[in-house]
């Protein structure tokens, strides 16, 4: 520390035990104004409020330096040349140290007659060089606080609050480190009685904070050791966090915002340090909250509930809110597969754990899918489910998907998921045979079925394409022809090629009808069927229609 | 037209408006019409008169098919009716030259903002703001995205080069590939777009940066057994994954060798990163025609064109796309991706077109088309015009997608913001559409261990009339890489004369 901030800290100490107020301070001092303010306070008044640190420091400073008897050898005093000589000794340092020669200073060290002799010898001089003696160049610097300022230029009250700060911080900080043997003792675990209550870390937290606080008010953000949530939190002590170093033009930089640079930065170190704790997996939280979409601290999660064998369910429940918030995301379901893969062997067995965890799945998908009802990664989750726990023929599944294609015929993602029931089913299909290829392990009912019910659809809503493809890809499935599906593909095609007459009521019939012409070898009928199709009721796919005629 | 027919219910749905484009707000929604008559105009607006006259010449010269209502429209109405509706609303004053604002060539469509879409790009790669944190694991992406649009651009990306290779440095593990950002697990995608992005700026200070022992060690270690490739460790196995790798392989001229140490390591030696690939893609295609994500999912536009380009990398497509995939019914699922009037992309069934299937559904077609084009299959014809509209995308694309404010870049489509991920894959769409690609016939009997890439041939594209201005063609892009061919030309000779790692 300089030692002007101590003598301005003793000095400070000295008067706030006999004064409430800086004021009569300040009065008690005000015959002793300096003769010219230090170099940089220059706003510096003869008026309490206007006196600053610096003002107070330099008057402390005058009164507090004497010049003591011991400072004048009294040989000098005493010996050949008298008065003169001591004089000459004398005044320099007098002048060195002191701005003005205060006479009644002067007069506790000499007699009247010394004194009458002293001035006389200075006045006198021809080689004392009054004039030029230099005052003090620069006033030293109290230090500069949060906002820039020099600590010298505050007023007496201000200077006065800055120093409870200080003093506090030093308290906290003598607690803090008390805290910190205290839990060393505890890790060390030598002595058992030394235990860290819940209690005394609570409050070590909000000491911390204070002292963060404290901190930032007295000096800036520069210089501060700690700030950031886990730098102030005492869990984290032990972890010296890794912070990114990006790379001088490094392009796409993101100006993090500080808690989720910090949070990284500690996520770094525990990952380096292959660390598995409930400590970690709180900090994924933190950050997942901050930025759901990053896989890796979604893949650490993971490692860690498996690491610790924590309870999967609650991490389901968890889980479930953090995919309702975050609709777009889908490392939300790549770590809710791993969660089922983890949990499948403590169910697998027990056939009424797997119909409570399917029911609770499915509720919770169901829920998700009313706000997102074309969810890509939910729906592709929902088929790795299906499969995983074996739920094609269960009927809540069916009618799950059901309820969802009657409250939209148009929803492609719910009769993909209706195929993939009915017909990959293993009891039902053949492993490895492509989805548009026929299967003869399909039962023929089964085809039945779902050609019933993507016609009962498609009536609907005939330009829907969903219901369309859905019948096509069923035939394919049991090996029917187009054919057989004609006659119902024409009854949304009216006079065709017939002028006025012509209503076509869905250009997806009219494909189909004109791909069945083909299969029966009826050229003329396809062509007609493209041309429409090209020329009136699809014109923006007039290219492919016209492909399509090349095969006819 | 039968009875059936109603109605569009023109509603506003300002809801979806986004506030940097107030232009929008202000012209009407005016389905059926398309010219514009201004009868209380007098002589004080002479030059209004003028420029509503040329604006009635456009849209005169705007093919019906893109300013008015498809002829069938079902009566039932539901959440994905109500969506598409709304949709169609929103895009029609746009695809009818009722911008304001913008001005149009005689066909109707505005230029290409190539400089204010080049500064959204440049800034985007510059420091991005706080709320971008959640892109902190998908960087890399924005490397890829900018730059690749940049050059498509037209711009010289090369004085990149430092800063790619800096950045791209800092993301590299030292076990094997690259993460979001440094001290990231590494992925497949981020490793992808580094790599293109490497690629993209070119040059030796760049290609060194990867490690390709560790690269080559660290494929191994996410290569599955049934073909297919974890994305990172530990992470989900889907076909992006499959892609991803196929592309950094024959970028980068690794071994197919296998490590023992990988989970698809076999004793004989008889796996290699390629085996099984073109099986697990097969699994990938849905009864739709369509291609999943991953085996009984639904088809979708993206992984569409990852299946494909997965393929093409592995064999010619005219041999390898027919021998797994159902071309037919993919061809089928794939066109039924284009709507009218919109013009653009969808990238499902009775989902929304959105600018960036411009790009992964539209790249496929020049995929579909060399395979097509090789094929000897009487049920499957080399096509003798375009299998797609592609003024029906350029409309799209120059109508919608541009951010027409200062703020400039590419959208989804009117209403959403403009980003890097949509102006890359917009822009990698509008090079489909201007360009056809011929792939050189190789040796019939040429097999995977002798066959080279295959070398793609970019021309414009000429049939018909343009209805965009000349200027406005952008680079043709590799149709697998997506990034201009010299650059992929480049990257594969460096390392191949390189001697082991």
């Amino acid at each position: 520390m300089p030692p002007k901030g101590k003598k301005a800290k003793n000095g400070k100490s000295a008067d706030s035990s006999s004064t409430p107020g800086e004021a009569s301070t300040a009065a008690s001092l005000e015959p002793f104004p300096p003769a010219e303010p230090g170099p940089s306070t220059s706003t510096a008044e003869n008026k309490p409020k206007g006196w600053t640190v610096f003002v107070q420091s330099q008057i402390f400073f005058d009164i507090t330096q004497p010049p003591t008897p011991t400072w004048i050898d009294r040989s000098v005093l005493e010996g050949k040349g008298g008065a003169e000589a001591a004089a000459l000794w004398l005044a320099p340092r007098l002048a060195v140290t002191h701005r003005l020669f205060y006479p009644n200073e002067l007069g506790k060290v000499l007699g009247p007659k010394s004194q009458e002799e002293i001035w006389k010898a200075v006045n006198n001089s021809p080689t004392f060089p009054l004039r030029v003696i230099k005052r003090r160049q620069k006033a030293q610097s109290f230090g500069i606080d949060s906002r820039g300022r020099e600590v010298g230029t505050y007023t007496l009250p201000e200077f006065e609050a800055r120093e409870e700060r200080r003093i506090k911080l030093s308290c906290l900080l003598l607690l803090s480190n008390r805290f910190s043997e205290l839990r060393d003792r505890e890790r060390r675990g030598f002595d058992k009685s030394v235990v860290v209550t819940e209690q005394e870390y609570l409050e070590e937290k909000a000491r911390r904070k204070e002292m963060a606080q404290l901190q930032k008010k007295l000096y800036g953000t520069q210089g501060m050791a700690k700030e950031g949530k886990l730098a102030l939190d005492p869990e984290w002590d032990d972890v010296t966090p890794i912070k990114l170093e990006e790379p001088e033009k490094a392009l796409a930089a993101i100006a993090y915002t500080a808690d989720y640079a910090e949070a990284m930065s500690y996520l770094r170190a525990v990952m380096h340090a292959k660390e598995y704790s409930p400590r970690c997996l709180k900090l994924t939280e933190y950050i997942i909250e901050m930025n759901p979409a990053h896989y890796t601290v979604w893949l650490y999660r993971a490692a860690n509930i498996f690491a610790l064998k924590l309870s999967i369910p609650d991490e389901f429940v968890w889980l479930n809110a953090v995919a309702l918030e975050n609709l777009k995301n889908y490392q939300i379901w790549h770590h809710r597969h791993l969660l089922v893969e983890n949990y499948w062997p403590v169910i697998a067995s027990d056939p009424r754990a797997i119909a409570k965890f399917a029911e609770d799945e499915r509720d919770f998908l169901t829920k998700i899918l009313a706000e997102d009802t074309k969810n890509y990664h939910v729906w592709s989750y929902r088929s790795y489910l299906v499969g995983k726990l074996n739920l094609y023929s269960d009927p809540e599944e069916l009618q799950s998907i059901e309820d969802m294609i009657d409250a939209d015929v148009r929803n492609n993602s719910a009769w993909s998921h209706r195929f993939f029931l009915v017909f990959l089913d293993p009891k039902n299909s053949s492993p490895g045979v492509p989805a548009t290829q026929p299967d003869s392990k399909v039962p023929g009912h089964l085809v039945d079925r779902e050609i019933a019910y993507a016609k009962e659809k498609i009536e609907l809503a005939p330009q829907n394409q969903s219901g369309w493809h859905y019948l096509r890809g069923v035939l394919a499935k049991g090996a029917r022809p187009l054919t057989s599906v004609e006659e119902f593909a024409a009854s949304f095609v009216v006079g065709l090629g017939e002028g006025e007459n012509e209503d076509v009521r869905s250009t997806h019939a009219l494909e189909l009808l004109a791909e069945s012409y083909i299969g029966k070898e009826e050229p003329e009928k396809a062509d007609l069927c493209f041309s429409r199709l090209a020329e009136k009721w699809d014109r923006i796919r007039e290219g492919y229609w016209e492909w399509l005629r090349q095969q006819s | 037209m039968g009875p059936k027919r109603v109605a569009f219910r023109w509603k506003r749905t300002t809801g979806t408006m986004s506030p940097s484009n107030p232009q929008q707000f202000q012209r009407p929604s005016s389905a059926g019409r398309t010219t514009e008559t201004n009868s209380d105009s007098d002589s004080e607006f002479v030059d209004e008169e003028i420029f509503i006259n040329a604006r009635q010449a456009a849209s005169a010269m705007i093919d019906s098919l893109f300013t008015q209502l498809p002829p069938i429209k079902d009566d039932l109405v539901t959440h994905t009716s109500e969506l598409q509706d709304e949709t169609v609303d929103i895009v029609l004053p746009f695809l009818s030259g009722e911008d304001e604002e913008v001005q149009y060539n005689e066909h109707g469509v505005p230029n290409l903002t190539r400089e204010k879409h080049i500064q959204f790009l440049q800034q985007s790669l510059g420091r991005l703001p706080g709320r971008f944190v959640a892109a902190d694991a998908s960087r890399p992406w924005f490397l890829y995205w900018c730059l690749s649009a940049l050059a498509m651009l037209g711009e010289d990306v090369s004085s990149y080069r430092e800063a790619v290779a800096e950045t791209a440095r800092s993301m590299q593990n030292d076990s094997g590939g690259f993460g979001g950002g440094g001290r990231q697990l590494s992925h497949m995608a981020t490793t992808y777009a580094v790599v293109l992005a490497l690629a993209l700026v070119g040059g030796e200070e760049a290609y060194e940066v990867v490690d390709r022992k560790a690269m080559w060690k660290w494929l191994c270690s996410l290569k599955q057994p049934d073909g297919g490739f974890q994305v990172c460790l530990g992470g989900e196995e889907d076909i992006r994954g499959a892609y991803c790798a196929s592309v950094i392989i024959t970028l980068l001229d690794l071994p197919l060798d296998l490590t023992p140490e990988s989970p698809a390591y076999k004793e004989d030696g008889s796996a290699n990163l390629f085996t099984g690939v073109a099986d697990y893609v097969r699994r990938c295609q849905t009864f739709e025609g369509g291609i999943s994500g991953q085996p009984n999912a639904e088809a979708h536009g993206a992984y569409a064109f990852c299946a494909l380009g997965c393929l093409a990398l592995l064999d010619h497509p005219g041999r390898i796309i027919p021998k797994y995939l159902n071309v037919r019914r993919f061809v089928a699922w794939l066109s039924a991706r284009q709507y009218a009037p919109e013009g653009g992309f969808s990238g499902r069934t009775n989902k929304l077109v959105d600018g960036c299937y411009s790009h992964w559904v539209g790249g496929c077609f020049p995929l579909v088309e060399a395979c097509l084009n090789k094929s000897k299959d009487p049920k499957l014809p080399p096509p003798t015009q375009s299998l797609f509209s592609r003024e029906g995308l350029i409309r799209y694309i120059l109508c919608c997608c541009q951010d027409q404010t200062k703020r400039g870049g590419l959208r989804d489509k009117p209403g959403k913001m403009s980003d890097a991920y949509h102006t890359c894959y917009v822009l990698s769409g509008l090079s489909s559409a201007q360009h056809q690609w011929l792939l050189d016939d190789d040796d019939e009997d040429a097999n995977l261990e002798t066959a080279k890439t295959p070398e793609w041939i970019a021309l414009p594209y000429l049939d018909g009339e343009q209805i965009f201005d000349a200027k406005d063609r952008v680079r043709p892009i590799h149709p697998v890489y997506a990034i201009p061919q010299p650059n992929v030309r480049a990257i594969q000779a460096y390392f191949r004369a390189k001697e082991g790692f």
